[in-house]
């Protein structure tokens, strides 16, 4: 059964369409990434995923209909949406307990040995804890549950770089395993990168990529041209260019290796570049 | 149950207010007695009389009442909103709790759980009240105060009055926890401009004032007349006015209260129907407000 299946899913804010008859599969055991600009639509597909909003087409996740089965569904999937979203009356060791409470797939002493590993005070408030230390908090709590899918909706937002390192850090080395499947969206592409299996590239309400990340490195590439062999490299249809220092950058899709090294070295498009090539349209 | 029981903690951790305030209140009244000087009237009133320990222990109740019903309306309208406010909804939404589950705990909270604390806390504080003061007044009060029946009569009232009061202001209650789950801000403001909107127009269009009226009962002087037998005169005395002080406190409180009167009043249930229908939005209410 796949985890998360998504026909014609779309989404309207009155007259606007903010998700677009999109279609998508995540099966388990992937991290997926949603990655896309600003108002592109990702926090909606993931409201709809969660159960948090209403929506039309055809959408499961873990074969559940989310808005009507939200609170069945929160057994088997978890999400932290945004960071600073727990509450800031809330001590840690209570949050710790309340969850225990009500959460049947959570471990108790999961979430106790992975603060453990941190300095948060647990007698404190939330509203005490610096931003990184929330976030950390949410983590624990989150990666305590023993979930299917994990969604994260920007969930470094505003750290700094260090908590954003011990965050991402945390989930692949405490959490990542082939029984869970990871769905995050963020703009911070250069940082999850290196984490994601698969890329969900999402502009206006539509999908533009939908690609394991192994079969990116086989299917974009970028080469380098001077300025005397531009034409010539253009001849080979790049979808996207870029200026740099006198030279242009050639971004190519499905395009033949060999022809492209006569012009220089030919190198894997990473995904930040390929996020820019893909969303700025056509050749600049 | 204990997830229910978890979800009523949430609330206590939440709202510290709900036991702070009536233990604040008890303090003060017991600091009052020790060493608080009164000077009473009591031309007419028999020293060491029944009627005079009723009358304190029933004022004293009546204040936890007053403060209590002004706490209940404030937390039911806050409790559905703050959450909101603070975005701190997305991590609640992401627990396996329903959102009926949710929008029933904070009812009954609100209706039962923080009636039962300011009940806790006015019994203790008059439980203190009456050894203090029966000390140092020994000489008109004597044992006025410490007449088991009074005492159980007393816990009989506290206990009719939290059950009746839940369901004679369900609709009240019912209409906070949809302004608390509908409205961004301003949520006090909503809940009182919008049925004085519908008086408003119901005067400036019909010519008539049926709802007002219908509002002032349910506020009003529906509920007492309803569930107990006319008491209007000890409360105007215990409120100051002249009078004796024979009339305020009930010989018995079995005489007081009228449960089959309130059980045959067909507001009763046709509120508490209003009630069930209001908070049935409330949580559909809910259940939608993950967008923003």
């Amino acid at each position: 059964m796949s985890i998360i299946e998504a026909r014609d899913l779309t989404k309207r804010y009155g007259g606007l369409v903010a998700v677009d008859h999109v279609q998508f599969t995540i099966e388990p055991g992937r991290i997926v990434g949603l990655v896309g600009p600003n108002g592109a639509g990702k926090t909606s597909i993931l409201r709809a995923v969660l159960g948090l909003t209403r929506y039309e087409g055809r959408l499961r996740v873990l074969g559940r209909e989310p808005l009507r089965e939200r609170a069945a569904l929160m057994r088997d999937a978890s999400f932290i949406a945004d960071v600073a979203v727990l509450p800031g009356w809330l001590r840690v060791d209570r949050a710790v307990d309340f969850v225990a409470g009500v959460h049947p797939r959570f471990r108790r002493d999961r979430a106790r040995a992975l603060l453990a590993k941190t300095r948060i005070p647990l007698a404190r408030r939330i509203r005490e804890l610096s931003k990184g230390m929330k976030a950390q908090v949410h983590l624990a709590l989150a990666m305590a549950i023993d979930a299917q899918l994990l969604v994260l909706d920007e969930p470094t937002l505003g750290l700094d770089l260090l908590a954003r390192r011990a965050f991402y850090d945390a989930l692949v080395g405490d959490y990542m395993d082939e029984t869970h499947t990871i769905l995050v969206t963020t703009h911070q592409v250069e940082e999850v990168e290196n984490l994601l299996t698969d890329v969900l590239l999402i502009d206006r309400g539509r999908i533009v990529l939908d690609a394991s990340t192994e079969s990116l490195g086989a299917r974009y590439a970028e080469v380098v041209v001077g300025d005397a062999r531009l034409a010539e490299a253009r001849a080979l249809r790049p979808f996207h260019e870029r200026r740099t220092f006198g030279n242009t950058t050639l971004y190519f899709e499905d395009a033949d290796r060999e022809a492209l090294a006569k012009f220089g070295e030919v190198r894997a498009t990473s995904l930040a570049d390929l996020f820019v090539a893909k969303l700025s349209g056509g050749a600049a | 149950m204990s997830r229910l029981l978890w979800l009523i903690r949430r609330e206590i951790w939440e709202y510290r207010g709900a036991w702070i305030v009536p233990a604040a209140i008890g303090g003060l009244l017991v600091l009052a007695a020790s060493f608080g000087h009164v000077e009473v009237d009591l031309a007419g009133v028999q020293p060491r009389s029944g009627a005079l320990g009723g009358a304190l222990l029933f004022g004293f109740g009546i204040l936890f009442v007053l403060v209590m019903s002004v706490y209940e309306f404030w937390y039911l309208l806050d409790c559905l909103n703050a959450d909101r406010r603070d975005r701190s909804i997305l991590f609640w939404k992401s627990l396996p709790i329903g959102d009926a589950e949710t929008v029933l705990s904070k009812l009954l909270t609100g209706l039962i759980v923080i009636p039962l604390i300011y009940f806790g806390a006015a019994d203790l504080a008059t439980l203190a009240i009456a050894f203090i003061v029966s000390l140092r007044a020994r000489a008109w009060i004597g044992d006025a105060l410490w007449h088991p029946d009074q005492w159980l009569q007393l816990q009989v009232l506290w206990l009719y009055l939290i059950a009746t009061m839940a369901v004679w202001f369900l609709p009240v209650a019912g209409w906070l926890l949809l302004v608390s789950a509908s409205v961004r801000r301003a949520a006090t403001l909503w809940s009182i401009l919008a049925p004085l909107a519908v008086l408003w127009a119901e005067r400036t269009f019909l010519g008539t004032d049926r709802i007002a009226r219908m509002l002032a009962n349910r506020l009003f002087a529906g509920y007492p007349a309803a569930a107990f037998h006319d008491i209007s005169g000890s409360f105007l005395e215990a409120l100051g006015f002249p009078g004796t002080a024979r009339a305020l406190a009930p010989a018995s409180a079995w005489r007081l209260i009228t449960p089959l009167r309130f059980v045959e009043t067909p507001a009763t249930w046709i509120g508490a129907a209003v009630g069930a229908v209001l908070i049935g939005i409330a949580i559909r209410v809910r259940a939608r407000s993950g967008e923003f």
